[in-house]
């Protein structure tokens, strides 16, 4: 009776490890929207048109670009500034710290430009002379001339890029034959008079085809000569205060007058440059351009894990509860499996790089593609390698997580499924895997949350700096699982470790970061919403 | 009780021991229910009562380390032969467990579990089934406008009954009730009971019950159960007016138990 009273007067106070949870929990979430507020702010920072400022120093010099940062001097007295510059093929310099003590005047007129370029980064000056492509030289206070011929300009690349293209479907019969001729003349028995017939026979079909396709090809080289010519002839010429650079047409990106844009216009520009960070390809040894080829591959390397992980998993712990016997044996895979889930994963990477790559790949390669051995074709790091290896770092996460969805359906229902006459298999399919269904999501939630940021086993088994193509595109048969990939995480490590030019890819490094925790937190959000879904069309009447 | 001669017993054991691992749960049980009559398993609880209701549909099976020696006969076959088909003897012999256990699904769908898995497509035949069985288990007229709707959201009574009728849409020859109404208020008690009442015409019928009014009221005959032996069986009304056993008399004047 006293311990019903304490519950109608008033609540029992709660205990000091309650508080000291709670601290905790605080702690770590402050912490954790820290973190994040910092990569956001760094990212968007980035992507932000910022102002450009002109500095005219006291020794009379000039330079032009954004100030980055602004800190009290090492030296103690006054403070110094960072500005971006640019123009690195003037003198090597991205950056340069100015102190205060050495400006004589600073301004920023909304004439300056900042020209994004495919080499070299940036320039930020003043527009000193346009040539349109024809040659003629326009006004360089003319906007919308300028407009006009950046937007040919684009459209030239574009025509240039289809003529390539269409250049290589014409050249298609030619190179597969080309191709057969080198695998024939590396091949172990190249000196037989078989081979040698061979060989003479593909080079005089070689010959025959080039000799229909040559004037195809002829006529798109000179269509592609004709754009050259004119990208050429378009050019832009920047003051940038510390000498004249001249941007071809062909290498202009985008150009921009920051200080000339109202807010509207910086936040527009902001989400554009953002959108472009996700769908443009990286450039200049990954330190500028987009991630788009690292985002595919982070989103196709979890899908196809997934896809791996989960009929494996769920067939494990299918197994392991509701037809395995009882016993040692039982208990010994259990153990197994929970101790899988602490193997670091750099071990994982290395048996995948044993197993899959070496044994598995380098004995496919000597049955189906003897003939162009040493180079192996699939006995190499590629993305069905790198996803296997994370279905097996993921797998005990999977069998866990579904064998406690499996334990947790009510032995009444099964008993309930069993005495109306049906099956195992059938109560497996329409009552246990149903009502486990939660249960296993989970564990497929937390796969991908591992599976997404995880990055040390890719680096055995295909993650690449740069890889040429993605794993899936256009051409036969679609889903290249042999390639090489790019991968976020890895993107990460090696723009802010590896880069040629470790501080103007420092933003880069953020925004990167910005788009893994909001894939991983995406791909979380998604099985949480299908979860919750699933579980509330499941109870139905009791929620 | 002329038909026993002519037709072969519905429902026997034949000195059946039953064993959980080392410990004997059934001892050397013969008994015979008679045929389109309740016949109610009385006793103190861990005498054995549930264990031997599902030797008759071997829902023993499920259980790991159960042994079984005897004859368990069910229409005059041997239930636990090589040759019994398990999924149809299930749909013979219904069972109906202590803890109510509708599936997470529509009434509808629990109700067409049972042909569903036997194979049953047709959707208007599943409905005829759903309405047929819902009648009979006197719940047609509370669910027959949300059959759609998830079974667990009806009360404790009718979840119970939805089970009865879910064993009665397989169209079964016996019907196992194990304490079906011991989780339940009086008044869903008292509608179960009119239930198994006139069903009892169409279906032999097992029930375990605690309840001794229980059993007064709806069994014909009752087997008091003690320590897995059958201690005495026969007509309800002279058992419970005139008991044979000394240890009979005890319980139901509830000296023990
Ligand atoms: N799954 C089981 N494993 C081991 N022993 C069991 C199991 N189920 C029941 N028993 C034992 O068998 C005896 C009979 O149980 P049970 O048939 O459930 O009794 P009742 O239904 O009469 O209460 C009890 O002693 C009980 O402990
Ligand atoms: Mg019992």
């Amino acid at each position: 009776m006293a311990h019903s009273r304490n519950h109608i007067h008033g609540a029992p106070s709660p205990s000091p490890g309650i508080w000291a949870s709670a601290l905790a929990t605080g702690i770590i979430l402050t912490m954790l929207a820290v973190l994040i507020g910092i990569v956001a702010f760094n990212a968007f920072g980035w992507f932000w048109p910022a102002e450009i400022t002109e500095v005219n120093l006291i020794d009379g010099s000039r330079v032009i670009g954004p100030a980055v940062q602004t800190e009290a001097r090492p030296s103690g007295a006054g403070e110094r500034t960072k500005f971006k510059i640019g123009s690195r093929d003037i003198d090597g310099r991205d950056f340069r710290w100015i102190d205060d003590d050495q400006i004589e005047s600073l301004q920023s007129p909304s004439e300056l430009v900042r020209v994004e370029r495919s080499e070299y980064g940036d320039v930020f000056g003043r527009l000193t002379k346009i040539n349109d492509t024809t040659g003629r030289s326009l006004d360089p206070s003319d906007t919308r001339a300028l407009q006009a011929m950046l937007q040919h300009g684009q459209d030239l690349r574009r025509q240039r890029r289809n003529l390539l293209e269409e250049r290589e479907t014409i050249r298609r019969p030619l190179t597969r034959i080309e191709e057969k001729l080198a695998l024939k003349e590396r091949s172990a028995n190249a000196q037989s008079p078989e081979t040698l017939q061979e060989i003479d026979a593909l080079e005089i079909r070689r010959q025959k085809v080039e000799a229909r396709l040559l004037p195809k090809l002829d006529g798109t080289d000179r269509a592609v000569a004709d754009i050259d010519a004119e990208l050429e002839r378009g050019l832009l010429v920047i003051d940038t205060g510390r000498g004249v650079v001249t941007v071809a047409l062909a290498d202009v990106i985008n150009v921009g007058f920051p200080n000339d844009l109202s807010f509207g216009g910086q936040v527009r520009e902001t989400l554009k440059r953002g959108v472009e960070f996700l769908v443009a390809e990286p450039r200049e040894a990954n330190t500028e351009g987009g991630i788009y080829p690292a985002l595919f591959g982070t989103v196709l390397l979890v899908l196809l894990m997934t896809l791996a992980v989960v009929p494996l998993g769920v067939v494990t712990a299918v197994y392991m509860t509701e037809y395995a016997r009882k016993g040692w044996l039982l208990n010994l895979a259990t153990q197994a499996v929970h101790n899988l889930a602490g193997v670091p994963s750099i071990v994982f990477g290395m048996f995948g790089l044993g197993f899959f790559i070496y044994g598995v790949g380098g004995t496919l390669d000597r049955w189906f593609y003897a003939e162009s051995l040493p180079t192996p074709t699939l006995g190499t790091g590629g993305i069905l390698w790198a996803s296997l290896t994370l279905a097996l770092l993921t797998l005990p996460v999977v069998v866990v997580a579904s064998r406690e969805g499996l334990l947790a359906v009510p032995r009444d229902w099964r008993d309930g499924s069993r005495a109306l006459g049906s099956t195992q298999w059938q109560t497996l399919r329409t009552i246990i895997l149903p009502a486990a269904m939660p249960g296993i999501l989970t564990g497929v939630i937390l796969a991908i949350g591992r599976a997404a940021g995880e990055v040390a086993p890719l680096m055995l088994t295909g993650a690449v700096k740069l890889a040429p193509s993605l794993p899936l595109d256009g051409s036969a048969p679609f889903l290249h699982l042999d390639r090489k990939f790019m991968h976020l995480g890895f993107h990460i490590y090696d723009v802010s470790m590896q880069s040629p030019n470790v501080e103007a890819a420092k933003p880069m490094a953020f925004a990167t970061t910005l788009v893994l925790l909001a894939l991983v937190a995406g791909l979380n959000l998604g099985a949480i919403v299908i979860r919750r879904r699933l579980q509330k069309a499941y109870r139905g009447g009791e929620v | 009780m002329s038909s026993h001669n002519t037709t072969p017993t519905v429902l026997a054991s034949e000195n059946l021991d039953l064993y959980y691992g080392e410990t004997q749960a059934l001892k050397k049980i013969s008994l015979t229910m008679p045929e389109r009559k309740v016949t109610a398993l009385i006793g103190p609880s861990g005498c054995g009562k549930s264990t031997y209701l599902r030797c008759f549909n071997r829902m023993n099976d499920t259980i790991e380390g159960v042994r079984l020696e005897g004859k368990v006969l069910v229409e005059g076959h041997d239930v636990n032969a090589r040759e019994v088909d398990l999924e149809r003897l299930r749909t013979r012999v219904g069972m109906v467990f202590q803890k109510s256990n509708p599936f997470p699904m529509t009434i509808a769908d629990n109700i067409t579990y049972g042909p569903r898995m036997a194979g049953v497509k047709n959707k208007a035949r599943l409905e005829e089934i759903t309405e047929k069985a819902l009648r009979q288990a006197d719940l047609w007229n509370e669910v027959k406008d949300r059959l759609s709707e998830s079974a667990l959201g009806l009360s404790g009574g009718q979840q119970q009954r939805v089970c009865i009728a879910r064993t009665l849409a397989n169209e079964p020859h016996i019907i196992l009730l194990d304490e079906p109404a011991s989780a339940l208020d009086p008044i869903s008690t008292a509608k179960i009971e009119e239930t198994l009442a006139h069903l009892k015409e169409r279906y032999t019928i097992v029930i375990v019950t605690h309840n001794l009014q229980q059993a007064a009221r709806v069994a014909d005959v009752t087997a008091f159960f003690m320590l897995g032996e059958v201690i005495e069986f026969g007509d309800t009304t002279t058992m419970f007016t005139n008991p044979a056993n000394s240890m009979t008399e005890e319980y139901i004047t509830g000296r023990f138990g």
